[in-house]
C-alpha cells in the first residue's frame, strides 16, 4: 500500500484516484464515461502536455524554464505566418525559433553561471516582445482550414493527430531516459550537479540540450496549437505556465531536482484533463477545475517544503512538553 | 532552486578582469547607459513637456507599487511572485464591493485582503521552505478561481462611490503618483531605517547565516510577503478608482512588468541586494524608454521587445558585475 504513494507511483495512483472519485460524482449517468469525454481529454492532452514536458525536463535538472510560455506564443505566430501554404515549412520555422531560444539560452546560462530563473525570465519577456511586433499586436488568422480539421479529427474516436503526436513524443521521451546515456547523465546530472561533473558527465552541454529540448517541444505545442485553432494571437497563449507547471508536479518531478519521469509527467497532465473535462462534463462550473489545480499544487508544494518536517516535529514536541507540565 | 542558483564556478574556467576592474567597468557601463537614455530622452521633442511628463508619472505608480511589493520578495532570496496581478485584481475587487463601508473604509478592508492573501503564501515559504515560484503559481490558480467563482465572471461596479479624491491633484501632481511616492518612501524607510529591513537582507544573502546570527528567517520571509500584499493592493485599489470598475483581468501581466522594474533597477535576482529606490530607478527606467520610443513614432509593439532585452541584458550584466 505504501508503495502506491511512493513518489515514482505516485502520478498513477492519482490519476486513477481522480478516475474513481469522477466516476463516484457522476454514479453512472453516463456523462462522464463518454468517447466524448475521453476524446476531449485527449485534446487537452495535446495542448497543454509538450509544455509540461519541456518545463519538467528542465525542473528534473535542477532549473526552472520560465520561457516556455513565451516560445509558444512566438512559434506560434511565426508558423501561422510563415506556413499559410505550405504547413510543414511554417513547422520547420517554428520548431526552428523554439530550438533557437533554448539553445541561446542555455548557452548564457552554463557561460555566464546565470540562474535560469533570471535568463528565462528576461527570454520569455523578449520573445513576446518580438511576437507582439511579428503579429503588429493583433490576432492572425491561419487561412488553411483543412491543415486545421485535420489535426483535430478523430482517429479511433479518441485519438487526433494532434494527441497522436504528443503521445509519440512523450514515448520517445521516455525510452531516452530509460534506455540511453544521455537519461542518466540528465538525471545525474540534476541529482548533484558537482559530483555529476566529477563523474564526467559534461554537465554544461547537459543543460543546453535540455533547455534546447525544452524549447523545441514548446515550439511543436505552440505550432500545433495555433494551426488547429486557426489563429495565432500574442497575448491569448500566455496562460499556459500554471497548468504546465501543475502538471509537471503532479506527475512526480521534484523541484529540488534529479527526481522525475516522462510518463509521470504524462500521467500528471493527463490527471488535469480529466478533471477539466471530467468536471465540465458533469456540470460543475470552469472555475471549480482550477480551484482544484491550485489547491494541489499547493498541497504537494506544501508536502515537499524541506522544512516541513522539522516544523510538524517541532510542533509535537512543544505539545507532549505542554501537556507534560503540572 | 536556489541551490541551482548558488552553483559555483569550476575554478580552472578563466574569466575576463579580475573582480575589481570587472565591477568598475559593470558600474561605467551602467552610468553610460543611464546618461545616455538621459540624453536619448530629453533630445526627443515634447518629452519634456508637463503633459508627457505627467503621463509618464501616472503610468509608472500602477506598476511602481507592486513593483515595490515585489522588491521585498526578490530582496528576501525568493526570486518572484507570480500570484501578485491577481492578488491586485482580486484587491481591486474587495475594494470595489465593499465600498459601502466608505472609501477609507474599503481601502483598509482591500489591503488587509491583499495582507492576509500574500501571507498565506509567506508563511508556507517562510516556515515550510515551499518552492515560491510553485507556491506563486497554485496561488495565482487559487485566487483566479475563487474570483471567478464569487463574481461569476462579471465585471464588478461600485455601488456608491465618489473617486474624485483619487483624480484629483496637490499642488499640480496627481495623488495617484504622490501615492505611489509615498509608497516608495515607506518602502525604502522600512528597508534601511528599521532591524526587519535589515533582517530582509540577511535572509536573502543567507539563510542559514541569518538563523545563525539569531534571527528567525521564517518570520521574516513571511513579514516580506506581507508587505508585498499589501503593495499590491495599494496598486488595485489606485486602478480600481481610476477605471471605476474592474475585474480579473485588471492586473494581469503586472508581475512581469514589477519584476522587470525591479531587475532593471539592479536588485539581484538571487536576493540579499536591492532597494526599493533601485526599483524606482527601474520603474523610470523601462517607462521612460516606452515613452520616448512612444513620441519618435515607433510601434508600440516595440517597446515590449524593447523591455525584454533591457532585461536579459541587465541580468547578464548585474551577474557578471556581482560575482566574486
Amino acid at each position: 500500500m505504501k508503495r502506491l504513494i511512493e513518489p515514482t507511483l505516485r502520478p498513477f495512483t492519482i490519476f486513477a484516484g481522480t478516475i474513481v472519485v469522477l466516476a463516484l460524482i457522476d454514479r453512472g449517468t453516463g456523462y462522464f464515461f463518454s468517447l466524448a469525454t475521453a476524446f476531449s481529454v485527449m485534446q487537452l492532452f495535446a495542448t497543454l502536455s509538450l509544455v509540461a514536458l519541456g518545463l519538467g525536463l528542465s525542473m528534473l535538472i535542477r532549473e526552472f524554464d520560465l520561457s516556455v510560455a513565451g516560445v509558444v506564443g512566438l512559434s506560434g505566430c511565426i508558423a501561422v505566418l510563415t506556413g499559410a501554404d505550405h504547413p510543414w515549412f511554417g513547422l520547420l520555422c517554428g520548431l526552428a525559433a523554439g530550438i533557437a531560444s533554448g539553445a541561446l539560452q542555455g548557452f548564457i546560462m552554463t557561460r555566464l553561471q546565470l540562474s535560469s530563473v533570471g535568463v528565462t525570465l528576461g527570454g520569455l519577456l523578449t520573445m513576446q516582445g518580438i511576437t507582439y511586433v511579428l503579429t503588429g499586436n493583433r490576432s492572425i488568422a491561419y487561412g488553411n482550414l483543412p491543415v486545421a480539421l485535420g489535426l483535430n479529427a478523430p482517429i479511433a474516436s479518441i485519438l487526433s493527430v494532434r494527441s497522436a503526436v504528443a503521445l509519440a513524443v512523450f514515448f520517445a521521451a521516455a525510452a531516452v531516459m530509460a534506455w540511453t546515456h544521455l537519461g542518466r547523465d540528465v538525471v545525474a546530472t540534476g541529482s548533484d550537479r558537482r559530483a555529476a561533473m566529477v563523474a564526467g558527465v559534461k554537465t554544461d552541454r547537459v543543460v543546453i540540450g535540455v533547455f534546447t529540448a525544452s524549447g523545441a517541444f514548446a515550439a511543436l505545442a505552440g505550432v500545433l496549437l495555433s494551426y488547429s485553432l486557426g489563429a495565432a494571437s500574442p497575448a491569448a497563449l500566455s496562460d499556459v505556465l500554471a497548468p504546465a507547471a501543475a502538471a509537471a508536479i503532479i506527475g512526480g518531478v521534484s523541484v529540488v531536482g534529479g527526481r522525475g519521469h516522462p510518463l509521470g509527467i504524462a500521467a500528471g497532465v493527463l490527471t488535469l484533463s480529466l478533471l477539466r473535462s471530467g468536471l465540465s462534463a458533469i456540470g460543475v462550473s470552469p472555475h471549480v477545475h482550477e480551484i482544484v489545480t491550485g489547491a494541489i499544487l499547493l498541497g504537494i508544494g506544501i508536502l515537499e517544503g524541506p522544512d516541513l518536517a522539522r516544523r510538524v516535529i517541532a510542533w509535537r514536541l512543544n505539545r507532549t512538553q505542554l501537556e507534560s507540565l503540572p | 532552486m536556489t541551490a541551482a542558483i548558488e552553483t559555483e564556478r569550476p575554478p580552472w574556467r578563466r574569466r575576463w578582469l579580475n573582480g575589481n576592474a570587472r565591477r568598475r567597468a559593470v558600474t561605467a557601463i551602467r552610468l553610460f547607459a543611464f546618461a545616455a537614455l538621459a540624453i536619448w530622452s530629453i533630445a526627443t521633442p515634447g518629452f519634456v513637456s508637463p503633459l508627457s511628463l505627467s503621463a509618464l508619472m501616472t503610468a509608472i505608480s500602477f506598476i511602481g507599487c507592486v513593483a515595490v511589493g515585489m522588491t521585498f520578495i526578490t530582496l528576501t532570496g525568493n526570486i518572484m511572485s507570480l500570484s501578485l496581478g491577481v492578488t491586485l485584481s482580486a484587491a481591486a475587487l474587495v475594494f470595489l464591493s465593499s465600498l459601502a463601508l466608505g472609501i477609507v473604509g474599503a481601502c483598509i478592508v482591500a489591503v488587509l485582503f491583499g495582507v492576509a492573501v500574500s501571507g498565506v503564501q509567506g508563511i508556507v515559504i517562510g516556515y515550510f521552505r515551499a518552492n515560491p515560484i510553485l507556491v506563486s503559481i497554485a496561488a495565482l490558480a487559487l485566487i483566479t478561481g475563487i474570483s471567478e467563482l464569487v463574481t461569476g465572471g462579471q465585471r464588478v461596479y461600485p455601488t456608491a462611490a465618489n473617486f474624485a479624491f483619487f483624480k484629483s491633484r496637490i499642488a499640480g501632481i496627481p495623488v495617484t503618483t504622490l501615492i505611489f511616492l509615498g509608497a516608495v518612501a515607506l518602502g525604502e524607510l522600512i528597508l534601511s531605517g528599521t532591524r526587519f529591513g535589515r533582517a530582509m537582507r540577511m535572509v536573502g544573502s543567507n539563510w542559514r547565516a541569518a538563523e545563525a546570527a539569531g534571527l528567525n528567517a521564517a518570520t521574516v520571509v513571511t513579514g516580506a510577503y506581507l508587505l508585498a500584499g499589501a503593495f499590491s493592493a495599494v496598486s488595485g485599489i489606485l486602478l480600481a478608482a481610476r477605471y471605476g470598475s474592474g475585474d480579473m483581468e485588471l492586473g494581469a501581466g503586472y508581475d512581469y512588468s514589477a519584476i522587470a522594474a525591479v531587475l532593471v533597477g539592479g536588485t539581484a535576482i538571487q536576493g540579499g541586494e536591492g532597494s526599493v529606490l533601485r526599483t524606482l530607478i527601474g520603474v523610470s527606467v523601462i517607462a521612460a524608454v516606452e515613452v520616448v520610443l512612444l513620441l519618435r513614432g515607433f510601434p508600440e509593439e516595440l517597446q515590449y521587445l524593447v523591455t525584454g532585452i533591457i532585461v536579459l541584458l541587465v541580468i547578464m550584466l548585474h551577474t557578471i558585475g556581482g560575482r566574486e
